[in-house]
């Protein structure tokens, strides 16, 4: 039988790794979701019109993906800490549950969207949910921590 | 008047007693913080990777710059109120934590920060554009920009974990040896300071 005893993970025993864990964590998913912001604000015209959507998502795509991996990397790393914790979370669960409907949805129909250039109402609408979506994973992390 | 006193009071204020106290209001406040270093604190990451060639190379300075201005201030509005309320709650205990006292000096050097480099730089970039390659300047701008968010965020996280030397808690370490002797130690519950 596997037996895990989150005390004896080195993030639990000292005081620096558990922050920096962290740190990685907050400032990669401010690179994803701000790049995918720009894209969004853009679908809904209030900001970046000198570009086209699908322009900027070349521009972007790199840094959108490179701060999923860093993210979800430095998120697995926090999970270890104290795993039961997080899997009876409900909290948790909803955002893991959305981290996967959102990464689904980002590459596919908004980047369908995004490539078509099209910024009508329908664009709009993928625009919006693509904000809340991923501003509700943020609130998710935050209410694990105070549920 | 010292300034222990002065914390407490600005803490016990009837506004930031109710923050501190509801159990909605506070994780709501901390995740709309969160969610504008999201959003617009990535807006930021972009303008610097732009001035540093990294990022965007194909778009002028100028359009990075100007269209996302408006957004980075409101971004910074919405990021600095709920900070203000967040801090204030717990004013009393944050006003001589050094990760908190570091945190407002650095917001503090963002402020010269942008003082400093707006003719040279955000308010000059038509020149820059111009110019065959991005100038020093900018990218020393974009370099100090990076370390003076990064700085502010790693910061902001630390504060939640300054332990004060006459409250340290029993190290993690150290439960683990108890535990073998106390059995009902092994339900214990490791808690982590939350901001």
């Amino acid at each position: 039988m596997l037996v895990y005893d989150p005390a004896t993970n080195p993030l639990n025993n000292n005081e620096w790794s558990f922050p920096l864990a962290e740190c990685f964590h907050i400032a990669a998913f401010a690179m994803s979701v701000g790049t995918i912001s720009i894209l969004d604000l853009r679908l809904l015209g209030l900001g970046m019109l000198h570009q086209k959507p699908s322009e900027l998502l070349k521009d972007t795509a790199m840094w959108t993906i490179a701060g999923l991996v860093i993210t979800i990397t430095a998120g697995l790393i926090i999970f270890t800490t104290d795993p039961l914790r997080y899997y009876y979370s409900d909290a948790f669960r909803y955002k893991m549950f959305a981290l996967v409907v959102a990464i689904v949805y980002n590459y596919t129909i908004h980047r369908k969207v995004v490539q078509s250039d099209h910024t009508g109402f329908g664009a709009k609408l993928v625009a919006v949910f693509s904000l809340l979506l991923w501003i509700s994973i943020v609130f998710a992390g935050l209410f694990y921590a105070f549920t | 008047m010292s300034a222990a006193s002065i914390a407490n009071a600005i803490q016990n204020t009837d506004f930031f007693t109710a923050m501190r106290e509801s159990e909605l209001v506070y994780p709501i406040v901390l995740s709309l913080h969160l969610t504008s270093i999201a959003v617009f604190g990535g807006m930021i990451l972009m303008t610097d990777l732009r001035l540093l060639g990294l990022a965007m190379q194909k778009r002028t300075v100028t359009d990075v710059v100007t269209q996302l201005r408006v957004w980075k201030y409101v971004g910074f509005v919405i990021m600095i109120s709920c900070g203000i309320m967040l801090g204030g709650a717990k004013f009393g205990t944050y006003y001589d934590n050094p990760y908190f006292q570091m945190k407002m000096s650095l917001l503090f050097l963002v402020g010269v920060h942008a003082m400093v480099f707006r003719r040279s730089v955000y308010g000059n970039t038509a020149n820059i554009d111009r110019a065959p390659e991005v100038p020093r300047v900018a990218k020393v701008a974009a370099c100090l920009s990076l370390a003076l968010w990064l700085g502010i965020m790693s910061c902001g996280r630390w504060i939640a974990y300054f332990e004060r030397p006459e409250d340290r808690p029993v190290r993690k370490a150290e439960l683990i040896i108890d535990r073998t002797a106390t059995p009902d130690l092994q339900s214990q519950h490791y808690t982590r300071g939350q901001s």
